[in-house]
């Protein structure tokens, strides 16, 4: 008796819950609605200058470096009150801005995430135009999806050659000389006959930082992983060429295998096996940190060129900031984007010398091309890299960035299949034409066409 | 005239009689009411609500378009899919029985009111439970370097060539399993000793007098009474690892080459490209699954009553 009581209170809270069902399904954000199509509106330039706004920037030293230029934007807008957080950025803004709830006013978003929030973004298109001409070209291409313009640019992050200058004078090697990729595998040849055991140009083993490093390549010849209209163009002679060239660092021996700057990686710096590391500037951050026993040995010099007479840098990495629609107080996020961005006095606060970075933040240039003047340094010569003028030689490289690389929307999304394939060359199992077949074919199935 | 009266003074009693009856009836359901009212906001609704997600191809704004069972099609018939499910199962296998094993052992030794300084040791096998796993990481990634690592140096003073522990698919799965295997024992070492507990002393006392060995009592006393809670362990284990997120996240993204890309770090990779219905459908694939696995456990280590 008290079975069957159960049992019949089972079966009618079962209906009950299904009956509850649709209803409580249909309950909720409207997913279904056209209501919010996603079509993004123009910001426009406030006509105030008071209020708060609320800024998002991830934890570590960048955090640092922006909080100690809020005393200048305040000088100029004593009335902006800036609340400046820290946020895990990463695993917080799809949350934030898919509920609509705490939304801030501005954050700091990697370039190659920007495509993937514009429907909350505003576009920046109008705000921007005063300077979009003096803005180097790679960073709108970027920020731009569907011809709106959805980030501040932040900084420019051209490639350079880092090279340990003491280890390939002792041997011999005459650095000045390397002008394309043919002449810097010919330089790891005679680096490794002069110190036998050593593999002198850096392999990236990450995946993700693999594929990086292959977009800065790309770069270098004026192409991406897809075109503005979001279209792939990988399985092209110019990847094939860069990977040719990387598979050919393998199959001599002439790499050093290892994950951007862990144990592996730091150790063979530190010992002089590896002397060759083409990266972006954020690289000098190993010298300046990092390494104890080569540090001060290290140099830059521009990137080799795929052909002679090539552009000796590529943009590698780099981030925006973003506006969204639900920030309370966006307009205002604008001017403190645009004064950190375009005023002088804004740009040398972020790139100047102060108390995180003691000699300037020399792990980026700015992307406004009037900041980034090789004439008129921001940051000083750096000790960690002998006393080089990096500034100039990372100015040089920036104004040499072809423009007409934008990055989709589902660009870390492609890791899993092109990263990963990238490594498997790396590994000898597949071949560079293998991996743009493969590649290509895979992110159209998985990404592209689920866009 | 006193007749309607007298009824109405029976009445009354009855009337109040009714709303204590129902007072006490309603009791219960009030008690729980708060309980209902979080759990049909935080459970029933967002389960729902996915339900309906996953036949759509919404991305978190805008309009959603219904597509049918295509998120599901497109899950089962992605290698990428079962590969995760092979990642996670393999795990399963290579952490779950070497755990409960491990578990009960170190259970029995902890359960020995001889054993001095016990409660230090309950401590030091609870710690890298509490420990941050982030932390735990970055000294797992520097202890199994390739060419530096303190487990190569080791090995190698036995002539033992260096491994990739964390860079070979190989090895990535069996070096990750230890990562969890070490940091989660502790905490089903606490269970199990709890299980053990509450196991009558007398029935070891009558065995100790028929002359059963120790071991005898571990395998015909000790595992047979901790069935129940052995298979609580399990179940707990097995939705721990099918869930495992948080260490491939931080030891080795994934790799190499997706190897130790587990189920619910495929499902977060859904969630990061704003494929949310994909990912809402991946869900509910999981949540069918392991609750089989579950199912399937319970009845297979359910105590014979």
């Amino acid at each position: 008796m008290q079975r069957h009581l159960l049992r019949r209170r089972a079966l009618i809270a079962s209906a009950g819950l299904a009956a509850a069902a649709p209803a409580l399904a249909a309950c909720g954000p409207d997913i279904a609605s056209d209501d919010e199509s996603g079509a993004s509106e123009l910001l426009k330039a406030p006509d105030r200058t008071k209020g708060e706004i609320t800024i998002w920037d991830r934890s570590g030293d960048l955090f640092e470096v922006f909080e100690g230029t809020i005393a200048a934007f305040n000088a100029k807008y004593p009335d902006i009150t800036v609340n400046h957080v820290a946020v895990d950025i990463d695993a917080k803004l799809q949350n934030t801005l898919i509920t609509g709830a705490d939304v801030p006013d501005g954050v700091f978003l990697d370039d190659a995430k920007v495509g993937g929030f514009t429907d909350y973004l505003w576009d920046l298109g109008d705000v921007l135009a005063p300077y979009a001409a003096d803005i180097a070209q790679q960073k709108l291409d970027v920020n731009t999806v569907a011809g709106g313009v959805y980030g501040v640019p932040f900084d420019l992050d051209p490639g350079l050659l880092f090279y340990n200058a003491t280890a390939l004078e002792a041997a011999g090697i005459d650095v000045d000389a390397i002008a394309t990729y043919d002449d810097l595998l010919q330089a790891a040849r005679d680096y490794q006959a002069a110190v036998p055991g050593a593999a002198p140009i850096h392999l990236e083993q990450s995946a993700f930082l693999g594929q990086l490093q292959l977009e800065m390549y790309a770069s270098q010849l004026g192409t991406s992983i897809a075109d503005a209209d979001g279209n792939l163009r990988l399985d092209t002679p110019e990847f094939e060429q860069i990977l040719t060239f990387l598979d050919t660092v393998r199959a001599e021996g002439l790499g050093t295998r290892a994950e951007y700057l862990t144990p592996t990686d730091i150790a063979e710096l530190d010992n002089g096996n590896q002397v060759f590391y083409p990266w972006a500037i954020w690289f000098s951050f190993a010298p300046q940190q990092v390494l104890t026993e080569t540090t001060g040995d290290w140099r830059a010099t521009q990137l080799p060129a795929w052909e002679t007479g090539g552009a000796r840098s590529g943009a590698m990495g780099g981030s925006s900031f973003v506006l969204p629609k639900d920030g309370k107080n966006a307009d205002l996020a604008w001017l403190f984007y645009e004064f950190l961005m375009f005023d002088p006095a804004g740009y040398a606060a972020v790139w100047g010398p102060g108390e995180v970075y003691p000699e300037g933040l020399a792990t980026s240039i700015p992307s406004y091309t009037p900041a980034a003047d090789p004439a008129k340094p921001l940051y000083s010569e750096i000790t960690a890299l002998g006393g080089q003028d990096l500034w100039t030689v990372a100015t040089e490289a920036g104004a040499q960035i072809p423009g007409g690389t934008p990055t989709p929307a589902w660009w870390t999304g492609a890791v899993d299949y092109l990263g990963n394939n990238v490594q498997r060359m790396l590994d000898g199992d597949m071949t560079p034409q293998e991996v743009l077949a493969q590649s290509s074919e895979d992110i159209q199935t998985n990404l592209v066409d689920r866009q | 005239m006193t007749a309607p009266t007298a009824t109405a003074t029976r009445r009354a009693p009855r009337a109040g009689r009714g709303t204590a009856r129902l007072r006490r009836r309603a009791a219960p359901y009030l008690f729980v009411l708060p309980f209902v009212a979080i759990f049909a906001a935080f459970s029933v609704y967002p389960l729902f609500f996915t339900a309906r997600l996953s036949f759509t191809d919404w991305r978190g704004t805008g309009a959603a378009t219904w597509v049918g069972w295509d998120n599901y099609t497109y899950l089962l018939t992605n290698p990428a899919f079962w590969s995760s499910l092979g990642n996670s199962a393999i795990l399963w296998l290579l952490i779950v029985p070497v755990q409960i094993v491990l578990g009960i052992l170190v259970a029995v030794l902890l359960n020995n009111a001889k054993l001095r300084l016990r409660g230090l040791y309950r401590v030091a096998f609870i710690v890298p439970f509490v420990t941050p796993l982030v932390a735990v990481a970055q000294i797992w990634v520097v202890l199994f370097d390739q060419r530096y690592g303190a487990v190569n140096a080791f090995l190698g003073l036995f002539g033992l060539p260096d491994t990739g522990w964390l860079t070979t698919s190989a090895w990535a799965k069996p070096t990750l399993a230890l990562l969890f295997l070490w940091k989660t024992t502790g905490f089903i070492v606490i269970i199990l000793l709890s299980g053990l507990q509450s196991i009558n002393a007398s029935i070891y006392e009558a065995a100790d007098l028929d002359g059963a060995s120790k071991a005898r009592q571990l395998w015909n006393i000790t595992v047979p009474l901790l069935r129940r809670t052995i298979g609580f362990a399990v179940v707990l284990q097995t939705l721990a690892v099918f869930q495992m997120f948080a260490e491939p996240f931080v030891v080795t993204q994934g790799g190499p080459y997706n190897s130790t890309t587990t189920a619910g770090y495929y499902l977060y990779n859904h969630i990061t490209r704003a494929d949310l219905g994909t990912g809402a459908a991946n869900s509910f694939l999981l949540v069918v699954l392991v609750m089989a696995l579950s199912l399937l456990f319970v009845r297979l280590l359910r105590a014979k009553d």
